[in-house]
């Protein structure tokens, strides 16, 4: 294994979900740790076996300084050697963890994170209301700052909203066959329903828009010798990426800037893999909002910029077309969990690669793509894993 | 300005952006503008993004513009906020750029590169804020 990437010596080799729902009757901090102890079950190990965290503190509550990864040794009842507060779930901490564990700062890392208890009484999220002073004072939300951007691809695009319409029902309704979304079992829902739900910000619809949901993620990453022995089929690591614009939510994103974000990210991932976008047997993209799909389409190269709506309409984007994306639902239906929603990709690319992926399976899925954030919040983030 | 002025924060005691709230107070659109390499730049940031310089002032700007991109806001994040109302980017004329209302119009004649001017309102808070109007409306 000497000559290869130090990323191609590690894997995923566990992952959970919690239960999601509109509202759970827990804090985020105790939802968090069933998800990685559920993590940890799934892999075949145990706490003792962790001695690296990426997770921050999903505060408030717990007895903690200043509230960190740090804190979690304490949960643990045992030390670590390494930890990441930075963008510590979804693909940033994967990629984070993957190299703490590549470069023997760690042997086995836990990655997790989720909301709970906070959704009471707020039709919203705080985590949409972004406070900075020159953004919170004309009433913005984060689907505003998306559409920002997205308003300048409709002035030079002009795409069909049928079109795009459709793309939201059809991970609607992957949502909806998928017992454990927040949705499951709403709908079908057709282009028509979609156009027909009510405005939030122009252009986006109720049905085009993500859920703000409670529940939590969780993945285990540990060396390749390790993940040998250990109780699932680990899965690879092929490649990854990230590109920071800025900072979100403090300068408005600007479409001339951030339309292509993640095309850098990407190029070097599929370089790592020595792979190409239409080798991706499973998409699971960061789907904020509709456009949002079709924006990550586009940066892949898979198409030409203006060309996302009308090319996802020709491929296919269910288990049966030619780009299978956001088989569980996606961030529209099956649950968006906040800082731990990124992971979510992770655990829905990690199952279908094992094959246990539920009514949305992709049959002999070989590699997936799982992304995170995207151009409204002016930075994006690829993964590309592989069957082993 | 109205009465309400002495129950809100004074925005002007705002480490860093306190001179911009200040001329807002005012009715008056400052930005910064470095003194080394002669750039506008928003946000207020401790030092210039062009070119890393921490010497820089507030300088007023003509409040001159065009809308860069615009979204109508149909479901306010709080329920302070009465929607409709349009939310727009504004490239102003001196090289820099901010959000903000445009006002003035029905949210349906906004449009992408419309010419607008700074025109003060009063946030639901109490605060002044600098909106922008299209440029046939406010003459
Ligand atoms: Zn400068």
């Amino acid at each position: 294994m000497s000559g290869a990437h130090p990323l191609h010596r590690v894997a995923v080799v566990g992952v959970a979900a919690t239960e999601m729902a509109r509202q759970l009757d827990a804090t985020s901090a105790e939802v968090s740790l069933r998800a990685a102890l559920a993590a940890l079950d799934d892999a075949g190990l145990g706490v003792a076996d962790v001695d690296g965290v990426a997770a921050r503190w999903p505060g408030p509550g717990g007895t903690v300084f200043q509230p960190g990864s740090a804190d979690w040794a304490d949960v643990f009842g045992q030390p670590l050697r390494w930890v990441c507060d930075t963008y510590p779930q979804g693909v940033p901490g994967a990629l984070d963890a993957a190299a703490a564990v590549a470069a023997g700062l760690c042997e086995t890392a836990l990655v997790f994170g989720g909301q709970a208890g906070i959704m009471g009484g707020s039709a919203v999220a705080d985590y949409t209301r972004p406070d900075n002073e020159f953004i919170a004072c004309w009433g913005s939300l984060t689907a505003a700052q998306f559409a920002l951007v997205t308003q300048v691809y409709r002035h030079r695009h002009a795409p069909d909203p049928e079109q795009l319409a459709a793309i939201a029902a059809a991970i609607r309704n992957a949502g909806s066959a998928n017992p454990a979304a927040v949705m499951a079992g709403r709908g079908p829902y057709t282009a028509a329903d979609v156009l027909a739900s009510p405005m939030v910000a122009e252009p986006f619809r109720l049905l085009d828009l993500c859920l703000a949901t409670e529940g939590a993620a969780a993945m285990v990453i540990t060396t390749a010798e390790r993940a040998r022995d250990l109780a699932q089929p680990p899965v690879a690591i092929l490649g990854g990426g990230s590109e920071w614009h800025r900072q979100q939510y403090v300068n408005p994103p600007r479409y001339d800037e951030v339309w292509g974000l993640g095309a850098d990210a990407a190029r070097r991932a599929f370089g790592l893999a020595g792979l190409g976008p239409h080798d991706v047997d499973v998409f699971e993209l960061y789907d904020i909002n509709t456009y949002e799909v079709i924006r990550q389409f586009e940066m892949l190269g898979l198409c030409a910029e203006g060309e996302g709506a009308d090319y996802l309409a020709e491929a296919g984007i269910g288990v049966d077309g030619r780009h299978p994306l956001n088989t569980d639902g996606g961030l529209l239906s099956y649950s968006h969990i906040g800082w731990g929603g990124p992971t979510l990709k992770i655990v829905e690319a990690v199952r279908q690669l094992r094959g246990t992926a539920g009514p949305g399976q992709v049959a002999n899925a070989e590699t997936a793509l799982a992304t995170g954030a995207g151009a409204g919040a002016q930075y994006h983030n690829v993964m590309l894993l592989g069957r082993t | 300005m109205g009465g309400r002025t002495d129950e809100l924060e004074d925005r002007s005691l705002r480490p860093l952006t306190g001179e911009f709230w200040a001329a807002v107070n005012r009715d008056e659109l400052v930005r910064p503008v470095c003194n080394d390499c002669g750039q506008s730049f928003f946000v207020p940031q401790f030092a210039c993004p062009h070119c890393q310089s921490t010497n820089w002032d507030y300088q007023p700007s003509s409040g001159r513009g065009r809308v860069y991109s615009h979204t109508t806001v149909h479901r306010p994040p709080t329920p302070a906020f009465t929607a409709p109302y349009v939310m727009a980017d504004v490239d102003v004329e001196e090289g820099w750029h901010l959000l903000a209302w445009i006002v003035d119009c029905e949210p349906d004649q906004v449009a992408i590169d419309m010419p607008v001017t700074v025109k003060f309102v009063t946030g639901p808070d109490g605060h002044r804020l600098p909106a922008f109007a299209p440029v046939e409306a406010s003459l």
